[in-house]
């Protein structure tokens, strides 16, 4: 390689570095107003990709993925201060089993319908190792967003290296760390589907992930995708239990027990920081959303943001 | 020149300190959706349109005819007999050994099957849950803790066995293949998962001698008996055989 040409590399290396900073960097340094972010979320739909049959059922017309794509680009489309909205779009988890498409295509509507509809992050329920463990690897390899689980170590099997446990997303220079938790399989999902898979104790690994978001990432919201589960009688950990054992979540979008909440419920953590717990039933019967407003401004030494007036 | 060394240097500080936005207020709404909230989205709608039509086929094929109407109901009822001999043949086939007898749970099944045709979409409607077959080696005592859990609420659904139920106990068990009951004695038994994992207060089947999940669900064990039964070109008559008298 001669002298000239690493120069060029150079150059155009830095001048890389500048075109995607230009991109960014004016917007953000601009706009010194509060950032907005929108958090839509669905859980446990349950391969429901038409609406229920007009059967004069309790849910009769309900959910449909085709609206639920309306009501989605809708959302992107609203206008903030002259940009179109921040918008994330979530699962957690139960994306498959309970209308015959799965039964026929093993999962493949669920998941490219999940692609047009822009998702950027699901986790994995215990319904949607109902295909076998094989199965999860040809779906999941079929969607465009990540699946994010950081309890189930499948590093014995084939869906090794096939998910994250955690992602950052920035918007507008707000960064927003998601990770995913998984339900104990043992008794819930038949071993010869989920194999090899480790289940991790998801107190002590949401503890983690959150504090490395949070303190390591400097992520400014902290998300748990969940199917652990709302609530439940007795000491099984639930979204509940997550939230007031550990630090450092802001808010848990959990599935599972097909929990319809009207609002999120919020639990203090251990810091004594109110953690929003939603879920939204099942089915796609709704699709919850979440505003969240950020504002620059100081961080303590924990790393717990201070709300700054003014 | 410059201006693109401040930014560098801008990056160079924005990557050393990120983060530092703090929350300001958070609000949650809770969207329905129906045909009223939002129409379908054209190109989803397209998408979709394939998977829907090969499921309608899929859905519509017919597997078999019944000269009439067959019901669920108490004890000895003909979609009860037919669906747990059905049960039966497919999972000792599948098992590869005879299986003494099969039950199914009674709430499980959801509808009951048409005079005519019967598709697999009839099928789906009388079991549309997706539970696993599992072959459950149980003692004498578990097997008569289940006859008994199930007859109390006249909700037994058993095939290979005949039997009294006088108040709420079984008696004078008598098994298809000409085994009797005897507390020691070991017997296999078809069932779902669902049973087995205790569904339906069935706690006490928490520790039978040996439990194998055989990967095939109910509803295709049902699916493949009435699809082999179409082929013989017989139709199916429901019959209470009178499995159970109940006194």
């Amino acid at each position: 390689m001669d002298a000239l040409q690493s120069n060029r590399r150079q150059f155009l290396k830095l001048l890389g570095t500048t075109a995607v900073i230009g991109a960014v960097a004016p917007e953000a340094l601009a706009r010194r107003g509060p950032t907005t972010l929108t958090i839509l979320h669905t859980n446990d739909v349950h391969s429901r990709l038409d609406p229920f049959p007009m059967d004069g059922s309790r849910n009769a017309g309900r959910g449909g993925v085709a609206r639920r794509a309306t009501l989605v680009r809708a959302i992107r489309q609203e206008q903030v201060d002259g940009h179109p909205r921040n918008v994330l779009l979530f699962d957690a988890g139960d994306i498959f089993q309970g209308t015959p498409y799965f039964n026929l295509y093993k999962g493949e509507p669920e998941i490219l319908a999940m692609n047009q509809l822009g998702y950027d992050a699901g986790t994995i329920g215990n319904h949607d190792f109902d295909g076998g463990i094989d199965n999860m690897v040809t779906q999941f390899g079929k969607a465009t967003f990540p699946m994010l689980i950081a309890n189930y170590d499948f590093k014995n099997t084939v869906l090794d290296g096939r998910t994250m446990p955690y992602k950052i997303f920035t918007k507008e220079g707000v960064k927003i760390g998601v990770f995913g938790l998984g339900i104990r399989p043992e008794g819930l999902i038949p071993k010869d589907a989920y194999r090899e898979t480790k289940y991790l104790d998801p107190i002590e690994i949401g503890n983690d992930m959150a504090a490395t978001l949070r303190n390591d990432k400097k992520c400014d919201y902290v998300i748990c995708l969940s199917h652990l589960g709302f609530k439940y009688d007795g000491p099984t950990v639930s979204d509940n239990v997550l939230a007031a054992q550990t630090r450092h979540i802001d808010g848990i979008i959990g599935g599972h027990t097909h929990t319809f909440l009207e609002a999120p419920v919020q639990v203090n953590n251990r810091d004594g920081q109110p953690v929003w717990i939603n879920q939204v039933g099942f089915a796609g019967i709704n699709l919850g959303r979440i505003d969240l407003t950020f504002e620059k401004g100081k961080v303590t030494a924990s790393g717990q943001s201070v709300a700054v007036k003014g | 020149m410059k201006q693109l060394l401040v930014l560098i240097t801008l990056a160079g500080l924005s990557a050393c300190q990120p983060g530092g936005y703090h929350l300001t207020s958070r609000t949650a709404r809770r969207i329905g959706i129906d045909s009223a909230s939002a129409p379908a989205d054209s190109s989803v709608a397209r998408f979709l349109l394939p998977y829907r039509q090969g499921l309608d086929r899929s859905m519509n094929e017919v597997l078999t005819r019944s000269t009439g109407r067959i019901e669920k109901g108490p004890p000895g009822a003909p979609l009860n007999n037919l669906l747990t001999d059905a049960l039966l043949q497919q999972a000792s086939l599948r098992y590869g050994k005879p299986i003494d007898c099969s039950h199914l749970n009674y709430g499980g099944i959801r509808n009951n099957l048409p005079e005519g045709n019967i598709t697999t979409g009839s099928i789906f409607e009388v079991m549309p849950f997706d539970n696993q077959l599992v072959i459950m080696t149980v003692t004498g005592t578990m097997l008569q803790q289940l006859l008994d859990h199930f007859a109390k609420g006249d909700k037994l659904v058993m095939g290979g066995l005949r039997a009294r139920i006088r108040g709420g106990q079984v008696h004078d068990v008598a098994f298809t293949n000409g085994r009797t009951l005897q507390p020691n004695e070991t017997y296999t038994v078809a069932m779902s998962d669902y049973v087995a994992d205790g569904g339906d207060n069935t706690g006490f089947l928490r520790n039978p001698v040996r439990r194998e999940t055989l990967t095939y669900l109910i509803r295709d064990t049902l699916i493949d008996y009435f699809r082999q039964q179409g082929k013989s070109g017989q139709p199916i008559t429901p019959t209470s055989d009178g499995r159970f008298t109940v006194e």
